[in-house]
């Protein structure tokens, strides 16, 4: 819920953004370093037993093309040690995939990564989800003219849960992610708010909410404020975010990115 | 002019307890042999009543100085003989006059203010040289007349603007709120109203102060050298006072301006012996929000009161208030109100022509609430806080004063209040744990002229700071609640073993410092002097911030088991100078400042609401130094200041182990407030009675921050990653601004009196950088750098006006 106070830096950034301009900066850059995207998605209502795992790296702030690795060594195992291999299937993707994955809700999963001599891992484990209940679309939203959609669910009482929200618009390049937990709406039903003033009738917007650990909740919110607008006004000193993979070789020689596990639950909605 | 005369003889008049205090001084009180008589009173303006601070008394014949206290109130005890007096005040007429001192006497001034006597004269007799014979260093005042002239923003007065022109005093840029004295945070400042505490100086995030120019009389920054008198922050003292009112007749001033209006009325009570003041300012609506035609509205209001009442020579009372708020109203579905309370019931008593006193009663608080009625969220939160001192002044001899006090701070802290705006909203009432905190102080400071070279002023400040219950407290392991994941090589909030509770007023975690200050001054000549000082200072509260100026919603915290008291050593040494006869002013200070326990927040540390600060925080120290020089024309047509600044400011949080890297690998890295150059340049041009110019330029080194060393792509976006903690910097800083003011008729003294102020803020429209920030382009994916300026050029026009 503390998210929603985040709102506040965001609107009070709109009575700045009449003074705002695309400058070029000299950035240096680091030394690449391995990406694992690896986020195991069970849609409500499917096997589940398709699922990717996206390796690259880290580049140039500027640069169009993110390099994908090949040639690594991937593999989840969960706690009954079943092993479900991911290989790259196409070439020179980057994109591991698994066609026999078994998802069971709050089991724990372990992901290993072998690359160049080195070993990463990951544990996590797959929570599960609330359905989206309704969907209702408020026109006067925001500062009185943005589209507000809100996505309510019913969260279960006495657990702390935590969730994830992923909107991916027709009229946009990427998606946008909004986590909560149910801190002070424990119990309660509670809605995904995704709030756009570009967006019209006819437009397309597919919603996803994820189950989410505690953990994967924390690494998102920070994900989410650096991604976003990071050295705002109001910004605080950004860093690297660090995911929940270990390498086991070398500690220092880290990898980014996160391993985990949900239940997702999936609407499209036709903008009214 | 009135001269009271009191019959009893003060020579040997001293209270045992003050004998005891006395004690400290031994050396000088060995010359109590010959006869000694003592003059005092109280120094005002002629045309007001109002009382003068700061106002130097100089008697030649012992090359003594006192000056007025904050009530304007002076005293001197010399041995029987003739004296001159020779009284100057900035902006006002210097008077001389001799007293034949047979016996104790009472005697007050009036001083006149220099405009009003010389019509087309270029003024010449306003004494503004530097202080060169006070062991007095690192403070600044400005009077408002001075701030008046530096043109601002929207043609609004602006004191904290006004403090930005001054060496060592920086802020983190347009728009900022607070400001930053010699590389401190500004949360590190007290900032004092009429001796209340304001949490949060700022209007409309920053672009403007609390302070009505209108309403104040007098402030002074102290930035080192800072008297045993205040504490509770380790940087600097902002002390203002807020006007008496006009005891003579009534009056009303005003203005109209493009943000805002203000009205101040001020008159006798009881002729003579009593006045008032009310002043109030608000902002007009929609401020910056005319982008759409909707309900949308920004404002801030602020109300200021002060009523004095003299109940007889040796009495006074005096009640001062303030009352501010901004309120933000988008839509009605996001409402957010913040703002300062002060009320203060003092009372002046004179124990003896010797022994001034004041009792002090104080509360004020700050209020920040938050209706997201979006999402059905209200959120209140706040400080409130209660205070009672009782200081005294003892003149003791001409060569020795002496200062001394105690002072009990009650605290009340309300981290938040969530509740559901309406029978629709999910969330359930929740109240954040509040804190309770209790503050007392003992000071003792002696102000002593040793020989008529070298004078001395030292004292000793004994603070004690309890944290009470009712409260829980979190239990770790170790006593750890941030943990170091050897894994991942991050800090990790810790999950609490345990909890203790305290019960209502228990002793939860206690803290006492001592703390010494310490200044002399030694004089060479009548124009040249050097000085050096030396101050403890010990702040028990901590703004939870993490961003590089605080904001509104920002929760002050008490120190507790985890988060220990700040204790800052500074010492700085001056080189003081007037020449061509006074007309010209020379300061050079040097400073260093080592602060123990400055808190560093963990990467990703999350702030809002959050109910274990401790798990995010890791004690680290701040260290910050630099030499300041600040050269001023005092007199002529064309006067003002340059004043530069090269400093450094770093931090650094080293692991609590050898196997922690700490904060930026346990690296010294840049504070938020490092600003390695800072000029200001500060003029006004008289150019008839009817015109005035102003011109201002400020140039400094760009803030630091961190900009991206790389990017990634995760779930489909784009992730910037980062170095080294503010390894970067924003564009250097400059803009030029211009002012002009007309007053019709200058010479009217009486009836309507008015004038217009112009002005151009950055009058070559530099796009200085607030802030540049990096994100993926929604719309094209690419990743882009944007620059936010704030002002571009800004013309301003307001009138002033009074009767």
């Amino acid at each position: 819920m503390k998210n929603y106070i985040y709102l506040l830096i965001s609107i009070i950034s709109i009575f700045f953004t009449s003074c705002e301009d695309v400058i070029q900066v000299d950035l240096d850059t680091a030394a690449p370093r391995l990406v694992i995207d690896a986020s195991i998605q069970w849609q409500k209502g499917t096997l589940g037993n398709e699922q990717k795992i996206k390796l690259s790296t880290t580049t140039g702030f500027y640069d169009n093309v993110i390099p994908t690795v090949s040639g690594a060594t991937v593999f989840i195992t969960n706690s009954d040690n079943v092993v479900f291999n991911f290989n790259e299937t196409t070439p020179n993707t980057g994109i591991y995939t698994c066609s026999t994955f078994v998802p069971e809700i709050n089991k724990t999963y372990v992901l290993t990564v072998i690359l160049n001599g080195q070993t990463y891992t990951a544990t996590e484990t797959l929570k599960s989800v609330s359905s989206i209940t309704n969907i209702e679309q408020n026109n006067n939203g925001g500062l009185g003219n943005d589209i507000e959609i809100k996505s309510f669910f019913n969260d279960p009482a006495t657990v702390e849960n935590y969730y994830m929200f992923k909107y991916k618009s027709s009229i946009a390049a990427v998606p946008v992610f909004e986590v909560q937990n149910d801190k002070f709406t424990d119990g309660n039903q509670n809605f995904g708010l995704y709030m756009n003033e570009d967006i019209g009738t006819g437009d397309q917007l597919d919603i996803t909410i994820y189950g989410i650990s505690k953990r994967y909740f924390e690494y998102m919110n920070k994900l989410i404020l650096i991604a976003g607008e990071s050295n705002g006004p109001f910004s605080t000193p950004p860093a690297t975010v660090r995911g929940n993979i270990i390498n086991q070789t070398n500690s220092k020689n880290f990898a980014l990115g996160y391993f985990s596990l949900s239940e997702t639950d999936f609407r499209n909605y036709t903008v009214q | 002019m009135l001269v009271k005369i009191t019959i009893k003889k003060t020579t040997n008049y001293m209270p045992k307890k003050i004998i005891l205090l006395t004690f400290f001084i031994l050396g000088s009180i060995s010359s109590f042999a010959q006869e000694k008589f003592t003059i005092n009173g109280v120094i005002s303006d002629s045309n007001t009543n109002e009382t003068l601070i700061g106002v130097n008394i100089y008697i030649p014949e012992k090359k003594a100085t006192i000056t007025t206290n904050e009530y304007g109130f002076y005293s001197i005890t010399l041995p029987k003989g003739n004296y001159r007096i020779q009284i100057s005040y900035v902006g006002y007429e210097s008077i001389e006059e001799t007293v034949s001192l047979e016996k104790d006497i009472k005697k007050n001034f009036n001083l006149t203010e220099t405009g009003q006597q010389l019509k087309e004269v270029v003024i010449t007799t306003e004494k503004t040289a530097t202080n060169i014979r006070k062991p007095e260093m690192s403070v600044n005042r400005l009077s408002t007349a001075t701030i008046k002239k530096i043109p601002v923003v929207l043609g609004e007065v602006d004191i904290i603007r006004a403090l930005l022109t001054l060496p060592g005093v920086t802020n983190a840029g347009e728009g900022q709120s607070g400001f930053n004295v010699r590389g401190g945070g500004a949360d590190q400042n007290l900032i004092l109203l009429d001796e209340a505490t304001i949490f949060n100086s700022s209007h409309l995030f920053g672009f403007f102060s609390v302070f009505n120019p209108d309403a104040i009389k007098d402030l002074k920054l102290y930035k080192g050298g800072i008297p045993s008198r205040y504490g509770g922050r380790i940087s600097s003292v902002l002390d203002i006072y807020q006007k008496d009112g006009n005891s003579n007749k009534f009056s009303m001033n005003g203005g109209i301006g493009l943000i805002s209006s203000r009205l101040l009325a001020e008159g006798p009570l009881v002729k003579d012996r009593g006045s008032f003041l009310f002043a109030g300012r608000a902002s007009y609506a929609h401020l910056f929000l005319k982008l759409s035609d909707n309900s949308n509205s920004a404002y801030f209001y602020d109300l200021n009161t002060k009523l004095n009442y003299k109940l007889n020579p040796n009495n006074n009372l005096f009640l001062s208030g303030y009352f501010g708020r901004d309120v933000f109203n988008i839509n009605n579905s996001f409402i957010n109100t913040y703002g300062n309370a002060t009320l203060n019931l003092r009372w002046n008593h004179l124990f003896s022509d010797k022994l001034f006193s004041n009792l002090s009663a104080i509360y004020s608080d700050y209020y920040y609430g938050l209706d997201l009625n979006l999402v059905g969220f209200l959120w209140n939160s706040g400080i409130k806080n209660y205070n009672i001192k009782y200081d005294f002044k003892h003149y003791v001899t001409d060569k020795v004063k002496l200062n001394y006090g105690i002072s009990g701070i009650y605290y009340d802290f309300n981290p938040g209040t969530i509740e559901p705006s309406n029978s629709e909203s999910g969330i359930n009432y929740r109240q954040l744990e509040k804190k309770y905190a209790f503050e007392p102080s003992i000071y003792l400071d002696a102000e002593q002229k040793i020989s008529n070279n070298l004078s001395l002023s030292y004292g000793l400040r004994f603070s004690m700071f309890y944290r009470l219950g009712s409260s829980t407290v979190n239990l770790y392991e170790n006593n750890q609640p941030v943990v170091f994941n050897q894994e991942l090589q991050i800090y990790e909030k810790a999950t609490p073993i345990d909890t203790q509770f305290y019960g209502k007023n228990k002793v939860m975690e206690s803290f006492n410092n001592l703390e010494p200050r310490f200044a002399a001054s030694y004089q060479f000549n009548d124009d040249t002097s050097v000085k050096a000082s030396y101050n403890r200072m010990v702040q028990y509260l901590q703004l939870i911030s993490n961003t590089a100026s605080p904001t509104p919603l920002d929760v002050w915290t008490p120190s507790d088991r985890y988060i220990k008291p700040q204790i800052a050593d500074q010492v700085a040494l001056g080189y003081f100078r007037n020449f061509k006869d006074d007309n010209y002013s020379l300061e050079v200070e040097t400073y260093f400042k080592k602060v123990k326990n400055r808190i560093d927040y963990i990467d990703g540390a999350d702030l809002i609401a959050n109910e274990a600060i401790e798990q995010v925080i890791l004690n680290g120290e701040m260290r910050s130094y630099g030499i300041e020089f600040l050269l001023r024309k005092n007199t002529g047509k064309l006067n003002g200041w340059v004043s530069y600044t090269l400093s450094k400011s770093e931090q650094r949080t080293p692991g609590r182990n050898a196997s922690e890297p700490g904060i930026n690998n346990g690296n010294w890295y840049r504070s938020g407030y490092d600003k390695l150059h800072n000029l200001s340049v500060t003029s006004s041009y008289n150019f008839n009675p009817k015109w005035t110019f102003g011109a201002n330029f400020v140039l400094q080194t760009g803030q630091p921050v961190t900009f991206p060393n790389g990017q990634y792509e995760y779930q489909g976006i784009t992730i910037p990653t980062y170095g080294l903690r503010n390894e970067n910097r924003l564009p250097t800083y400059h803009h030029l601004d211009i002012s002009a003011t007309y007053t019709p008729k200058p010479n009217k003294k009486k009836g309507w009196q008015s004038e217009w102020v112009f002005s151009i803020y950055n009058l070559y429209g530099r796009r200085n950088a607030a802030s540049i920030s990096f994100r993926q382009n929604v719309d094209t994916g690419a990743n882009e750098a944007i620059r936010l300026s704030i002002f571009g050029v800004v013309p301003g026009v307001s009138y002033n006006f009074k009767f």
